[in-house]
């Protein structure tokens, strides 16, 4: 049974991966809508992508990959039976998660004190709006972490079963994920 | 039917259809007046008829819920209602409180109406949909409080299912929405916004998780598929319509003033909304396909998978076609948005309601499962005939919609209001038509509560048919 | 052995996703109060517009007509009226001729017997509603 557990697909709780698939299409409709707008302005684009801070967004994405790497030696942890190893592991990604939350918050602040909303002009709204919904994601997924860290601190979790542990992985995944596109699409792509 | 109190629904039902055919009524001379312009003129202007229209079916929705509560609430805790007396006093008042703002509308002048009821007061009165007068509204949340109590403490009291919990959200969620009704401020824009939080929150937010419920109740209790499944279902549903219809509010922001970032919100997240419908449909033959015994009241069933199309198709369907701002932005207040709106209420909420009291009526009249066949028989040529009707009624408007929208907005010289109307006159015509088969169709519907009730009743025919 | 979909985990998505959603919403909603100021034509907004908007009400005019194409599609659209017509005098002077008892055969808008100072309300709240910044809606100017 248990070797039948580790070769389960998709790992985690089926529901969750509805709910991947939704957010997956949410945000690759708004991408999609983000490049057919960015061809009909380019100029528009090109010209305010340049005030947006590149290397904060550098360090966030090596942020994300790393919390990633960080839940992957998670689950492997939780699948040696060792609780306390994956607690660890994902009170690292949860780290690397705030880092990504104090930096976005820094960039945020910088646009606000320059009178910058929504409706600045039509770059800003899908800048805002792409990477503050996916912003409150990462809120989310940490939210999501926490829960399964606590769980697993107090031996909630087993190499038999683990499902809690790989559903909360795989959300993470994604929200990473999600921000492996956004990067180079909003703040790279010329 | 196991526990006394549940008796109360069947007021409600009663109320409820008898509201139903006023409604359907009401249709008609509006429907007529699109035809004949001066029909019942000055004597029943159309604002009025229209007012009366839209009022009874959101009265006797809301009679519908109130009874499907009533008579699905005990039986999932396990208990009596914690006080039958109250459903029924508050029955009477809400009754009373409906019929008497419906004469108020067809009695006098609208605007005596609002002088008679101290509008000034607190002005509240003359908004789409919302037309009652400030102390009808204090009614209706005075009527709620003490239904939700009721309904409350019986959950409490006894076993605590998810039907009976999201069923307690939803209905909760609409009283609470409702309280924006108050809130009327000079600036149109907000007046407008905060219209919403009512209007949308309520027919594609908070009512969708009463949907789902009762058609859960109805899915359990006629296929016997196990509750814990049928019970996460309606979870993943309830999740994605929130999950996309409450940002999906959005896309009522479009042209109101409001700025433009709602245009991609708005679009994007109620391109969603077709998904959880979609589910529902999805989820309803799923399970009547697993269903471990054929239930005899087959008129409930074909009701309830009924509601699961016919709501995708006038919520999911017809509410994406005019969705993205920039198809909204030519067919915004249309007869489009008419033929969304028919489609939309009959499939998702009328069919709901008369799918619960087509499981509930029967028990509550003392049979063991279901009306006998000729009765059923006839109920489900009143389910066809109006079900087509609406559909039939819902292409001629999108028709009249389409040629609207391109005569008056769309051509290189676009023609006054009133030309095109006339211009897509046969379309009214047809529609008019179709709405007599509507009529119909409910007519035949009563009929089937008077007859067959000597005969036996409807047993199931050969074996249960397992399905994996 | 672990179920490949928990009625637990559907219910966590439930509460989470509705709480994330409307906080989301409430959001999007600050953002909107921030914004409107500059579209909503509110110095318009005056003693007159607001009798208007009372005249508007209490006489159900939503019941036939769209204003900013919300309302009843029985009657033409109002948002731009005063744009149509080019005047308050105009409109004034069009909802005061309805004759009392329709036209024969037609559409008609009823008799309200508005007051002059009725009259003149009415139509400044339609004018100060076709100062508002609608993205450029209605497409035409027949509404």
């Amino acid at each position: 049974m248990i070797g039948m557990e580790k070769n389960r697909w998709p790992p985690g709780d089926l529901v969750i991966w509805i709910f991947i698939m939704a957010e997956l299409l949410v945000f690759g409709v708004f991408f999609a809508a983000y490049a057919f707008t960015r061809a009909k302005h380019v100029e528009l684009f090109d010209t305010y992508q340049l005030t947006l801070d590149r290397n904060a967004a550098l360090i966030n994405t090596v942020a994300l990959i790393t919390s990633s790497y960080f839940v992957v030696r998670a689950v492997a942890a939780i699948r040696n039976d060792d609780s306390r190893g994956c607690f660890r592991w994902l009170l690292a990604a949860l780290g690397m998660g705030l880092l990504f939350l104090v930096v976005k918050g820094m960039e945020y602040q910088h646009h606000f004190s320059m009178g910058i909303n929504l409706s600045t002009n039509t770059f800003y709204m899908f800048y805002l709006s792409l990477t503050f919904f996916h912003f409150l994601h990462v809120i989310l997924g940490m939210i999501i972490l926490l829960a399964v860290a606590l769980k697993a601190r107090s031996g909630g979790y087993s190499a038999a079963e683990h499902t809690g542990v790989e559903t909360g992985a795989s959300y993470w995944h994604m929200v990473d994920l999600v921000w492996m596109i956004l990067f180079p699409l909003v703040y790279v792509m010329r | 039917m196991k526990y006394q109190s549940q008796k109360v629904a069947k007021l409600y039902f009663i109320a409820a259809i008898g509201l139903f055919v006023g409604q359907i009524l009401f249709g008609l001379i509006i429907g007529a007046q699109y035809v004949w312009g001066d029909f019942l003129f000055p004597e029943i202007p159309f604002n009025v008829a229209r007012m009366v229209h839209t009022n009874l079916l959101i009265v006797w929705l809301l009679f519908g819920f109130m009874g499907a509560a009533y008579y699905l609430v005990p039986e999932e805790a396990e208990t009596d209602l914690v006080a039958p007396w109250l459903a029924t006093l508050m029955f009477w008042i809400f009754l009373a409180a409906g019929a008497a703002t419906i004469l108020g509308y067809l009695l006098v002048p609208y605007s005596t109406l609002a002088e008679l009821t101290k509008n000034d007061l607190l002005p509240t009165m003359g908004r789409e949909f919302l037309e009652q007068p400030t102390i009808t509204k204090l009614g209706i949340v005075v009527v709620a409080l003490a239904f939700l109590a009721n309904i409350g403490l019986t959950i409490l009291k006894g076993r605590k299912t998810v039907i009976n919990l999201v069923l307690l959200m939803g209905l909760t969620g609409l009283a609470v929405f409702f309280l924006f009704a108050f809130f009327n401020p000079v600036n149109i824009v907000w007046d407008k916004y905060y219209w919403w939080w009512v209007v949308h929150l309520w027919v594609e937010g908070v009512w969708e998780l009463i949907l789902g419920s009762i058609l859960a109740f109805i899915l359990i209790k006629t296929t016997g598929v196990d509750r814990e499944v049928i019970e996460k279902w309606l979870y993943v549903i309830i999740a994605m319509t929130l999950i996309t219809g409450i940002v999906g509010t959005g896309h009522h922001y479009y042209w109101i003033g409001t700025p433009e970032f709602w245009q991609w919100w708005g679009s994007i997240f109620s391109a969603m909304e077709p998904i959880p419908f979609f589910m529902m449909t999805v989820f309803a033959f799923n399970m009547v396909n697993k269903r471990r015994r054929n239930h005899p009241n087959k008129a409930a069933v074909l009701w309830a998978l009924g509601t699961a199309v016919m709501a995708f198709l006038g919520a999911g369907v017809w509410g994406f076609l005019h969705t993205l701002a920039p198809v909204n932005y030519y067919t915004h207040g249309t007869q489009i948005t008419a033929a969304h709106g028919h489609m939309a209420f009959y499939g998702a909420y009328v069919m709901i309601v008369l799918a619960i009291i087509s499981y509930a009526m029967p028990l509550l009249r003392g049979r063991e499962a279901a009306n006998s066949n000729k009765s059923q028989v006839l109920e489900m040529w009143g389910f066809w005939l109006m079900t087509i009707s609406i559909v039939f009624i819902t292409l001629f408007l999108t028709a009249a919609g389409i040629l609207q929208v391109y005569l008056q907005r769309f051509s290189d010289n676009p023609m006054p209001f009133m030309v095109v109307q006339e211009k897509v006159e046969l379309f009214y015509v047809l529609r008019e038509l179709t709405g007599f088969v509507f009529l119909a169709g409910l007519i035949v519907y009563i009929a089937s509560f008077f007859v067959g009730s000597k005969e036996p009743e409807a047993t199931v025919e050969g074996e249960v048919v397992a399905t994996t | 052995m672990a179920q490949a979909f928990t009625k637990a985990m559907a219910r966590n998505i439930f509460y989470g996703g509705t709480a994330f959603f409307f906080l989301l919403f409430l959001a999007l909603t600050f953002q909107t109060h921030q914004v409107v100021p500059e579209r909503d034509n509110h110095e318009a907004i005056n003693e007159v517009v607001a009798l208007g908007k009372k005249v508007w009400e209490e006489n159900d005019c939503i019941g036939c007509h769209t204003l900013l194409g919300e309302g009843a599609y029985f009657a033409p659209e109002l948002g731009n009226v005063y744009k149509r017509f080019g005047s308050t005098d105009a409109i004034k002077a069009f909802i005061a001729s309805r004759p009392k008892d329709g036209v024969p055969g037609r559409r008609s808008m009823p008799q309200f017997n508005l007051s002059d100072e009725e009259l003149t309300a009415v139509a400044e709240f339609l004018k100060y509603v076709s100062g508002i910044n609608a993205s450029n809606w209605p497409p035409s100017p027949q509404g």
